[in-house]
């Protein structure tokens, strides 16, 4: 298929009603999601997931992106009217959203979130159709031994960034791997840890794992605590955002847009570390930077930036490569395989007219989002009602009703429940989750890779220092872990010193 | 952070893990092949290096915590747990269990309603009124979606089934 025709084919995929009124259902799920305080955007697609195992694969894989570009927006909005991020990408968004709130200027804010959020989404888009195919064609000439130290350096990352510990990170990682050699060996088809079961022969199914480890914990940590929050929802009032406001904050939002497409392209990092950056770059090149955290508008345009710019970027690593960047694309995989189609540079080959149904589709979402975000602002003081003692009862209905249609297998539940505890417990002695699942995930390519380069040198490690690409990502590795150290030693003595202040004040 | 004792704990804990996979389950429980032309090929193999790994990562956690000087109190996260949570905890593991025992008995609706019901109860009782009303249409609703649209043969129960 050439380009053109590639093109056309994904435009006539997208263009029918059905492509758009899914793409609109999924951003409209997802700001509500996100909105909602105790979901997450995380959460919204996972228990979204199962809903599109019926359906053709370019309208669930559009109804699973409408979640994800929603719920990072409608993180915001309660960030914004009630000082609680929806999702944690939103953290930055409280700085000056509450306060221009408490000044009677949510809807000001509100505006400058929303207009922020569709064009930093609309420019991370634009930066995953000119970045994906290329980094795909390259993609295409990688061996084994390439594949696996580009896994190693994802997955070192992944544990770095994802907690407040690299060893904790590399635990859970290692933990995901093992978790993903249950089952028979791929090689001499042998069992290992099946423990005898039939149902383990199969491997333990990755979308009850990533359901049990990412909706579970919140239910169990709801009724454990089992408390309402009271929410104090600001007015939105009448204030309007004024085009020469918006005009003094585009430096900022192009900036933060930026920042998000490098970060979001990085496997690992994600949006609230994005927003957080974008913000402070935002304060340190601002003439009113006095001003932020008091309530300034630039502040909430550049955190929006900063998290949405993610949005398309993370999805990157994820067509090109077949590396998640995230949790959330993480779980989008799984709407890729349970459609039979491997994210990778394969999928530009055999699968383009899907691929640019997907591009053109989340460009259609960029406007969409404009116009159901818009409603979902007014429509927020409903949307927060929603009583969380039926909200955690009714996820976990979800969880079994869709963990059981995956494969009709009630292991599956069973696996869902007890990965549910573990990711309890995890949360509890303070072990990043994304590195669990995403190492769960790319464990068997991972080991496939280390074995195959084996099979090619005859049993040499010498093959995973074969050329450039293998070396450079080794470095990556090595510098990556160095930064990410000296981070961590940095972040734990401001940490031990702040806690010293606070003795020391309170004595 | 954690305290110093319980991080020193998990480090512990994770070697322990780890030596237990190592010498225990992968024996045990890999299955391995006469014989394999390259030690790297054995499916034995890839699960040692990921226990070794962790092994490394469980002792740099307890180093780390042994050596390094306690974190001052107004930062560290504190395990406690109330008699109440430990009931409400308790009364949710079983509940979860009860579910996943039940499915196949009785059916995923009937228990699942259940399930919801108990957990409305559990979560202090408000809403009672919509959380029966909620408990029982849900399931309903996602027994007609999996079913009609999707297909989905959600498991019946002996007892009462539906259309």
């Amino acid at each position: 298929m050439t380009f053109i025709e590639s093109l056309s084919a994904g435009f006539f995929l997208v263009a029918q009603w059905q492509s758009l009124m899914f793409l609109a259902l999924g951003i409209l799920i997802g700001v509500i999601a996100g909105a909602i305080p105790g979901m997450s955007a995380t959460m919204a697609v996972a228990l979204t997931l199962p809903f599109t195992f019926a359906l053709q694969p370019i309208l669930g894989i559009l109804l699973l992106l409408g979640v994800y570009k929603g719920g990072i927006f409608g993180g915001s909005i309660p960030a914004i009217l009630i000082k609680t991020p929806g999702t944690p990408a939103s953290s930055a968004t409280v700085l000056d959203g509450y306060p221009l709130a408490e000044q009677g200027r949510a809807g000001e804010a509100l505006s400058m979130a929303l207009y922020t959020s569709c064009i930093a989404d609309f420019i991370s888009n634009l930066s995953l159709i000119i970045f994906a195919a290329w980094l795909a064609s390259f993609a295409l000439n990688f061996g084994p031994p390439e594949m696996f130290t580009l896994i190693f350096f994802s997955l070192t990352i992944i544990a770095g960034v994802s907690g407040d510990s690299l060893a904790k990170g590399f635990v859970a990682a290692t933990l995901g791997l093992l978790l993903a050699t249950i089952g028979l060996d791929f090689i001499g088809g042998t069992e290992r840890f099946t423990f005898g079961s039939v149902d383990m022969r199969g491997g333990l199914n990755f979308i009850a794992v990533l359901i049990g480890l990412f909706a579970l914990p919140e239910i169990i940590s709801y009724i454990r605590s089992s408390k309402e929050k009271d929410l104090q929802v600001r007015n939105i009032g009448y204030s309007k955002l004024s085009w020469a406001d918006f005009k003094r904050c585009l430096k900022s939002i192009f900036r933060g847009s930026a920042i998000g497409v490098v970060l979001g392209a990085i496997p690992g990092i994600g949006a609230a570390p994005s927003a957080f950056l974008s913000y402070s770059e935002a304060r340190r090149a601002s003439p009113n930077r006095d001003n932020f955290g008091k309530g300034e508008l630039e502040g909430v345009a550049a955190a929006e930036a900063g998290n949405n710019g993610v949005a398309g970027a993370t999805l990157i690593p994820l067509l090109s490569l077949g590396i998640p960047g995230d949790v959330i694309t993480a779980v989008i995989i799984g709407a890729f395989m349970v459609h039979d189609l491997t994210p990778g540079p394969l999928l530009f080959q055999n699968h383009a007219d899907i691929v640019y149904a997907l591009f053109i589709g989340l460009m259609a979402s960029s406007v969409l989002l404009l116009i159901i975000g818009s409603v979902a602002i007014r429509a927020f003081r409903y949307i927060v009602d929603v009583p969380s003692n039926l909200l955690f009862p009714g996820v976990l209905i979800l969880c079994i009703f869709g963990v059981y249609a995956i494969n009709n297998s009630i292991f599956d539940v069973a696996v869902m429940l007890v990965m549910g505890l573990v990711g309890y417990v995890m949360l509890l002695l303070r072990f990043p989750a994304a590195p669990f699942l995403i190492a769960f995930i790319l464990g068997p390519i991972l080991e496939n890779s280390f074995r195959q380069s084996m099979l090619m040198s005859r049993g040499s490690l010498d093959i995973f220092v074969r050329g450039p690409i293998t070396i450079l990502f080794w470095c990556m590795t090595i510098a990556a872990v160095v930064v990410i150290v000296r981070s961590t030693v940095r972040g734990a003595r401001l940490k031990r010193q702040l806690g010293k202040s606070v003795k020391e004040k309170s004595d | 952070m954690l305290s110093r004792r319980n991080e020193l704990l998990i480090g512990l804990a994770v070697m322990v893990f780890a030596a237990v996979v190592l010498w225990w389950l992968i024996p045990a429980y890999v299955a391995l092949p006469r014989r394999t032309p390259i030690n790297a090929l054995a499916p034995s193999f890839w699960p040692k290096i990921i226990c070794w790994l962790m092994l490394v990562c469980g002792a740099a956690l307890t180093i780390r915590a042994a050596i390094t000087a306690c974190p001052p109190d107004a930062i560290v996260v504190k395990f406690a747990v109330s008699i109440a949570e430990t009931l409400r905890l308790a009364g949710l593991i079983v509940i979860l269990a009860a579910t996943f025992f039940a499915l196949p008995v009785f059916g995923m609706v009937w228990t699942s309603m259940v399930a919801f019901i108990l957990l409305v109860l559990m979560s202090g009782g408000k809403n009672i009124g919509w959380g029966i009303v909620v408990g029982v249409l849900l399931p309903l609703l996602l027994y007609l979606f999996f079913t009609k649209v999707a297909g989905v043969a959600i498991p019946q129960g002996h007892f009462v089934r539906l259309p």
